[in-house]
C-alpha cells in the first residue's frame, strides 16, 4: 500500500499546486486521478515518483516513509514515448541497461537478461524478434509506449505512474494499451495511478478502481471509478464529464449536461470553496468556509461539495 | 482589387479534385476528392499518417518542399484553382480568404511581440489598416479584448492563444476557415468551451469549415459532414450522424468501437489489431487497410477499391458487409 496523507507543494511566487492532498494506492490496485490542465494532478504523480519535493505531508509505503531508493519501485510513464526513448538506442540496448545493472547487483549473468529482455517484451505484447533490433522511430506510438512500459517493468515496480500515458498514441492503439495496464495489474500484481484529463479513458484501467477528482490543489471528489462517473454529486466533476463530447448520431446530450464555463483567475484564492466562482449553483454560504471532504448527504462517495445533488450530464445512449 | 471588395456575403465552396500530394515519390494524398459545401463545417478525421495535414495545407497552398501536388486540383468559389495559384496571390488569398488555425495554434504565436502588434503586422501584409474587427471577435470569444491585444503569447492560457488564432483567421474576414487539430493540447473543459466557439462563429459568419482531427468525439460534436482518412486516402465519407450511427468502411467502424466511452460495458470497446501505415510502408497496390480488416478478400490485395456511395471497400460495395 502507497499512501500519501496532507501532501502540500508550492511553487514560486505563491503559487498552491497541492493544498494537501490524501490518497492511497492499494497493491495491484488502479486510482486515476482526473482533472483540468494545472489542477495537480501531474505534480502529485511526479512527487510519487520521487521526481518532485513536496512541502509537508508524508508519503508513505506499508505505514514507513518512502525515501532514497525506494523511489525505484515506483515507476513513471511518460506522455511522449517517443522523447522518453533515446533515438540513438536500439530497444535491446534500452532494455539491456537497466537489466544489466541489476544481473550486477543479483549475481545473474547475460543468460538471465536475455530471457527477461524477452519475458518483458511479450509480456507488453511486443514480438521480441520485431523490436530488437530496432530504433525507436522505426515503431509506431502504440509500440514505443510498449517499449517504454516493459523498461520500467525492469525494476520489477510496486507502482506505475501512468501521466498522460495514452494521449499522444493513434486512438485505434489506445485502447491496447489501456487494456495492457490492466492486464499488468493481473499478472504482475502491479499498481496503476492513472492520471489523465480524459476521463472516459480511467475506466479502462480497471473498473474497480478509485477516482479521484482533482480541483487546484484539492480532491473535490472520490470513489470507485463507476459510481462517480455514473452519479458524481459535486458540481465541479459534473462540469468535467458535460464537457466530453456527445457522439450525435449514438447517444444523446445528458438532460442536465451544465454548458461548462472557463476559468475566472487562477491568481486569486477564495476563502470558500475554491470552485464557487465558477460554480453554476454556488450559494452566499459557499464563498465563507471550504467545503470539507466527506458524505454529507449520505452519498456513496467521498465529495466537497456544501449541497452535492445528482445531475444526469452524461451522454445517454439512443439504443 | 482590395481585400474587401473580395470578400463576400456567402460562404464559398470549396471543391477538392482527384488531389495526389507526394512526397519524394511517395504519395501522402492519394486521389482524394471532397467537397466542402458553402456554410457547413465538414471533419475530417484521421490518425497520424493518414495525410490529413497535408490534404489541409493544401487548401493554403502550402504543401511543404518536398511535397508536391502531382495531380489535381482544389477549386474555392471566387478564388479558382489555389495549387495553381502565383506565389503574389497565394501571399494575398491566405489570411484574407482563407483563414487557417495551425496545429498547436498555442504555439504559433511570435514570443516577442504582443498580440496586437502582431495583428498590426498582418494587417500590414494584407494593405488593411482597420483592423477593429478584432476587437469584437475577441469579446464575442469570451476575453477581454484589450487586455489581450496588450498581452505576450506566454501571458496568456491555451485555451486563450486558441481563441486568438481564431481571431487571426478571422479577423481579415475570411469565409473559409481551416482548423488543424483545434483542441489537441487543451483539457477538456476548454475543449468544450473552443467547439462551441467554432460552432457558433460559423453560424454567425457563414463560413466554410474544415476541422481537421483524430479525434472522433470533437467531428460528432461540431461537424455536419465527416470524411475519414485512412493511408492518404478518404475511406469514407457522408452526414455525420448517419457516419456516427452506421459506420459502413470497417475502418470507420472499428475507429468508432475503439473510442472509450463513459457508459456501458468496457469490454464493448476494442483497440484495432496492428498499427497505421507511415508514409513508406503504405501499400503501393490493393486496399491500404486491408493488413488490418476483418473483412479482407482476394481482390483487396490487388485492385484498389472504388469509391462507391461514399465508401472505398471491396467488401462493402460488393453487399457483403452491413
Amino acid at each position: 500500500m502507497i499512501e500519501g496523507r496532507g501532501i502540500t507543494k508550492t511553487f514560486g511566487k505563491g503559487v498552491k499546486a497541492l493544498r494537501g492532498v490524501d490518497f492511497a494506492i492499494p497493491r495491484g490496485g488502479a486510482v486515476s486521478f482526473i482533472g483540468e490542465s494545472g489542477c495537480g494532478k501531474t505534480t502529485l504523480g511526479r512527487i510519487l515518483a520521487g521526481l518532485e519535493t513536496f512541502d509537508g505531508g508524508q508519503l508513505l509505503r506499508d505505514g514507513e516513509p518512502i525515501k532514497g531508493n525506494a523511489f525505484r519501485r515506483i515507476q513513471l510513464i511518460h506522455q511522449d514515448p517517443y522523447s522518453a526513448l533515446n533515438p540513438t538506442r536500439t530497444i535491446e540496448s534500452t532494455l539491456r541497461d537497466p537489466l544489466r545493472l541489476r544481473a550486477g547487483q543479483t549475481g545473474r549473468g547475460e543468460r538471465w537478461i536475455n530471457e527477461k529482455v524477452d519475458e518483458l517484451l511479450s509480456l507488453v505484447g511486443l514480438e521480441p524478434a520485431y523490436v530488437l533490433e530496432r530504433y525507436p522511430h522505426q515503431l509506431s506510438g502504440g509500440m514505443r509506449q510498449r517499449v517504454v512500459i516493459a523498461r520500467a517493468l525492469t525494476v520489477e515496480p510496486e507502482v506505475l505512474v501512468a501521466d498522460e500515458a495514452v494521449s499522444m498514441i493513434d486512438v485505434s492503439l489506445r485502447l491496447g494499451i489501456l487494456g495492457l495496464l490492466r492486464s499488468l495489474r493481473e499478472t504482475l500484481g502491479v499498481s496503476v495511478l492513472f492520471i489523465t484529463h480524459d476521463v472516459a479513458t480511467a475506466r479502462y484501467v480497471g473498473a474497480d478502481g478509485e477516482l479521484y477528482v482533482i480541483y487546484r490543489g484539492t480532491v473535490v471528489e472520490r470513489g470507485p471509478v463507476e459510481t462517480v462517473l455514473s452519479d458524481p454529486v459535486h458540481p465541479y466533476t459534473q462540469c468535467l464529464l458535460s464537457a466530453i463530447p456527445v457522439l450525435h448520431g449514438l447517444e444523446k446530450p445528458g438532460p442536465d449536461r451544465l454548458v461548462p464555463n472557463e476559468p475566472l483567475d487562477e491568481r486569486t484564492d477564495p476563502p470558500g470553496c475554491l470552485f464557487a466562482p465558477r460554480c453554476p449553483f454556488a450559494t452566499p454560504v459557499c464563498v465563507e468556509r471550504p467545503p470539507p471532504l466527506g458524505r454529507l448527504g449520505h452519498t456513496p462517495q467521498d465529495h466537497a461539495c456544501l449541497f452535492p445533488a445528482s445531475r444526469h450530464v452524461v451522454a445517454v445512449p439512443l439504443r | 482589387m482590395s481585400i474587401v471588395e473580395l470578400s463576400r456575403v456567402t460562404a464559398p465552396g470549396v471543391s477538392i479534385e482527384d488531389l495526389t500530394i507526394a512526397y519524394g515519390g511517395l504519395p501522402a494524398v492519394s486521389s482524394v476528392s471532397l467537397e466542402l459545401k458553402p456554410g457547413t463545417i465538414t471533419g475530417l478525421v484521421g490518425e497520424s499518417g493518414s495525410g490529413k495535414s497535408t490534404l489541409a495545407l493544401a487548401l493554403l497552398g502550402a504543401v511543404q518542399k518536398p511535397g508536391k501536388v502531382t495531380q489535381g486540383k482544389v477549386v474555392i468559389d471566387g478564388i479558382g484553382d489555389v495549387t495553381r495559384l502565383n506565389p503574389e496571390d497565394l501571399r494575398r488569398v491566405r489570411g484574407a480568404e482563407i483563414g487557417y488555425v495551425f496545429q498547436a495554434a498555442q504555439n504559433s504565436l511570435n514570443p516577442l511581440k504582443t498580440v496586437g502588434k502582431q495583428l498590426l503586422d498582418l494587417g500590414k501584409a494584407h494593405g488593411v489598416r482597420d483592423l477593429r474587427e478584432a476587437h469584437p471577435l475577441l469579446e464575442r470569444m469570451g476575453l477581454n479584448a484589450d487586455r489581450v491585444l496588450r498581452s505576450y503569447q506566454h501571458e496568456l492560457s491555451g485555451g486563450m492563444r486558441q481563441r486568438v488564432g481564431i481571431m487571426f483567421a478571422l479577423v481579415l474576414n475570411a469565409h473559409v476557415l481551416v482548423l488543424d487539430e483545434p483542441t489537441t493540447a487543451l483539457d477538456m473543459i476548454t475543449q468544450a468551451n473552443i467547439l462551441q466557439i467554432v460552432r457558433e462563429i460559423q453560424r454567425d459568419r457563414s463560413l466554410t469549415t474544415l476541422v481537421v482531427t483524430h479525434d472522433v468525439g470533437v467531428v460528432a460534436e461540431v461537424a455536419q459532414r465527416i470524411a475519414v482518412m485512412y493511408g492518404g486516402r478518404i475511406v469514407e465519407q457522408g452526414d455525420s450522424t448517419r457516419i456516427i450511427s452506421r459506420p459502413r468502411h470497417p475502418y470507420t467502424r472499428a475507429l468508432i468501437n475503439a473510442i472509450p466511452r463513459l457508459t456501458g460495458d468496457i469490454d464493448a470497446a476494442k483497440p484495432l489489431p496492428g498499427t497505421p501505415p507511415t508514409l513508406a510502408t503504405i501499400p503501393k497496390v490493393g486496399c491500404v487497410f486491408r493488413q488490418r480488416c476483418p473483412l479482407r478478400m482476394e481482390i483487396c490485395d490487388t485492385v484498389e477499391p472504388p469509391t462507391l456511395g461514399g465508401v472505398a471497400c471491396h467488401a462493402v460495395n460488393k453487399g457483403e458487409a452491413p
